[in-house]
């Protein structure tokens, strides 16, 4: 008997190691060497360039003093929220309006208009922002570039969260498609029999059942808006609206490949993870609470 | 059950996946062994992105079987390639001879990127004139030898400027009431665009006027790039911008190529390469562009800017230092080396020997109704002024350029401002990595 239940302990944690290991090796020791080069600098030798016994010394919170003083570190972060202000709310509203027409009962071609959403996802990210790039600019503009203009002060965060929102969209549309499907159906049935409409069923039995998915999906879609990257440097050629610092991870890109100083990048990478792990667990706390508020 | 599967399928592959990438890093150390084999047979790597280097490549590799040179493409130009060199050096993955412009050598040195030639190429100062030599000497060695001399022109829609009554403008006075009358004919069109992502451009520019961003005295670097004659070039800008008659639109975007392409823009403040440029560019305007001397300051002076130029310069990963400096030597200074450059990157020499050669008598095939193309390119390279060095972190100077003049495109402030701050911003980076500095 306690044989067997040893057994059906060591199963898991034996199919588990490969991925720990993984884990270890390309997330846990390049992290660790990253937060080590974040207290260190570079200090220039002696000759012209500095090229003459150059010394890399210990620098204490240097580094972060930098990065955390440093104004337009707390720019490019104000400037992420803007997107994710716009562009959170647009995925999971847009998302689960689509699963909820999808999974109405009069939809016709779900499978073709399904996989029409999810197509997207499937496009990478620096491929789609180009296409937007071109869609944006008034020479090459199919949607009125010559009218609005796109990369303005402040239409350019309506630009970026429009890219990012249809890269994201159909995976989360998926994921809330699938746990729609899994509710039981009896009770849409029910509530068609008490006379509800196709409207109201969605509204007030879909809706609330989706609670917690909705939870994981905008959890899911906060940690990509802290993550923003590839759309606004793949934009950024094509406008003067974005800049090499316009989000903290430009800023850490900036900072290790553009001006050469890895130390820096990595205090402020390290700041960044410090903020999104943080923020992650804020949102999911809250996140939660109303989740749990709304089945009550 | 499934689920199970599907996560141990995943394990494996993974796995697999460590398996191929050990595989991969003996193979390449299989291969460096056998390039320092013993037949003396040597394989140089070699990164370049110039269109049409292979021939050059091919050319050399016919004639010395025992050095081969492999060229590869880098995935992005320009910084992207000088940041990835600096961060693959300390890994010791670097080819052994690497494509740099000469605004960014300082930066390599003084990341210990590359190293001085001196020994394997010998005096090569009477081939050079002194700018060329000032791009690739520093404290008595000689890091690299110049490939071409880049000097600034303008390139102007000669259709258009025809049937407009225009000539092109000969002083910046003139290129203004140009700007003026071509934009007064027709709202939509510009003369030429003021980009923000090109610091190179500007910097050419700022050579011009008479700036010298770096200069140095004894190992004590000393930058201003907030000088008279930049802020005298940045506000001439400004007034153009403000007055909406150039077009704020970066070059190499979408927006500008169409524009170039179908006469919105009828003019090009460029440099020599851009005739190997312009298919990319502006394709269905082959023969339609006409290249002047810059416009001047001061009428009748002949003094221009550079723009890019670059050299080839043999790393310290290098494990055949010399047979690599034998290559660049080879590729910048011989005839038939530069005779390919010519014919295949339409490369204008730097090396002063080699500036009277028969393929230099025929356009590139994009100035095909301009004959004396190369003539104008000779006389305009004699006339070339450059700063006096370019500084260790050009890259960040470049980097704050980029940010800082969008900045003020986009917000309609003053480009001196930029400037200011890209001075700051410069002068900060050297203090902060230990250099002796100032201004």
């Amino acid at each position: 008997m306690k044989a067997r239940r040893q057994r059906h302990t060591l199963l898991p944690q034996a199919l588990l190691l490969p991925a720990v290991v993984l884990f270890l090796l390309f997330t846990v020791a390049p992290g660790g060497y990253a937060i080590y080069l974040s207290f260190m600098k570079q200090k220039a030798g002696g000759g012209l360039f500095g090229t003459d016994n150059p010394t890399t010394v210990f620098a204490g919170l240097e580094n972060y003093q930098a990065a955390f003083g440093d104004a337009e570190f707390w720019h490019s972060i104000g400037r992420m929220l803007l997107v994710a202000v716009i562009g959170v709310p647009a995925t999971i509203g847009l998302s689960t309006l689509f699963a909820l027409c999808l999974d109405a009962k009069r939809t016709r071609l779900v499978g073709f208009s399904r996989l029409a959403i999810f197509l997207p996802y499937a496009v990478p990210g620096v491929v789609a922002t180009l296409l937007w790039g071109f869609m944006y600019l008034p020479a090459t503009s199919p949607i009125g570039g010559d009218v609005v203009n796109y990369f303005g002060s402040h239409t350019v965060f309506f630009a970026v969260a429009n890219v990012a929102v249809w890269g994201v969209l159909g995976f989360n549309m998926v994921v809330i498609y699938t746990s729609l499907r899994g509710l039981p159906r009896e009770l849409f049935q029910a509530a068609e029999l008490d006379g509800a409409s196709e409207l109201q069923i969605a509204l007030r039995v879909k809706l609330p059942m989706l609670a917690p998915t909705l939870t994981l999906v905008t959890v899911f879609s906060l940690i990509g808006a802290l993550q923003l990257f590839n759309e606004p440097t793949t934009l950024k050629p094509v406008t003067n609206a974005i800049s090499s610092t316009w989000v903290p991870l430009m800023r850490v890109y900036t900072d290790a490949f553009v001006d050469n100083d890895i130390y820096r990048g990595a205090a402020a990478s390290f700041l960044l993870i410090v903020l999104t792990v943080a923020a992650t667990v804020a949102a999911n706390t809250v996140l939660r609470l109303i989740a749990r508020g709304s089945e009550r | 059950m499934r689920t199970t599967v599907v996560r141990a399928t995943t394990a494996l592959t993974a796995i697999a996946a460590i398996a191929a990438m050990a595989g991969c890093s003996s193979s390449t150390s299989a291969k460096s062994s056998a390039a320092g084999g013993s037949q003396g047979k040597v394989t140089l790597t070699f990164v370049n992105w110039d269109g049409g280097m292979q021939a050059a490549v091919d050319q050399w590799n016919k004639e010395n079987p025992n050095i081969q040179v492999q060229l590869t493409k880098p995935s992005g130009t320009g910084y992207t390639l000088y940041n990835k060199l600096i961060t693959n050096n300390a890994a010791g993955t670097n080819p052994d001879v690497t494509e740099v412009e000469y605004q960014a050598l300082p930066a390599l040195i003084a990341n210990k990127v590359i190293v001085p030639i001196d020994q394997y190429i010998g005096d090569i100062s009477a081939d050079f004139d002194k700018s060329s030599l000032a791009q690739v000497q520093f404290e008595g060695k000689t890091y690299g030898v110049p490939q071409n001399v880049c000097p600034m022109v303008f390139f102007y829609r000669k259709d258009i400027f025809d049937s407009l009554g225009l000539k092109p403008p000969t002083t910046w006075a003139e290129y203004a009431a140009d700007a003026a009358t071509v934009h007064a004919r027709n709202p939509k069109q510009y003369i030429g665009n003021f980009s923000a992502v090109d610091s190179g451009w500007f910097a050419g520019l700022a050579q011009q006027a008479g700036a010298n961003w770096w200069t140095t005295s004894g190992t004590t670097w000393n930058v201003a790039i907030d000088d008279a004659p930049t802020q005298k070039v940045a506000n001439y800008w400004s007034d153009l911008i403000d007055k909406g008659l150039v077009s704020p639109e970066p070059n190499w975007s979408p927006q500008w190529s169409t524009d170039m392409n179908d006469g919105t823009i009828i003019g090009w403040v460029s440099a020599q390469w851009a005739p190997n440029q312009f298919p990319s560019v502006a394709k269905d305007t082959s023969g339609k562009w006409v290249a002047a001397p810059l416009p001047a300051w001061d009428a009748g002076d002949p003094t221009v800017g550079i723009w890019g130029g670059e050299t080839e310069a043999v790393t310290s990963n290098s494990k055949h230092p010399a047979e690599a400096a034998k290559f660049v030597k080879w590729l910048n200074s011989s005839a038939e080396g530069v005779r390919t450059l010519i014919q295949q990157v339409d490369a204008f020499p730097a090396s002063l020997s080699n500036q009277n050669q028969d393929a230099l008598k025929t356009p590139p095939p994009f100035m095909s109704d301009q004959q004396d193309y190369n003539t104008l390119i000779a006389q305009e390279a004699k006339s070339v002024r450059t700063f006096q060095v370019w500084g260790p972190d050009a890259n960040v100077t470049f980097d704050a350029y980029s940010n800082d003049f969008a900045a003020a495109l986009q917000n309609k402030t003053p480009l001196s401002a930029a400037l200011t701050q890209m001075q700051q911003a410069t002068v900060d980076d050297l203090k902060k990595r230990g250099f002796s500095v100032t201004g």
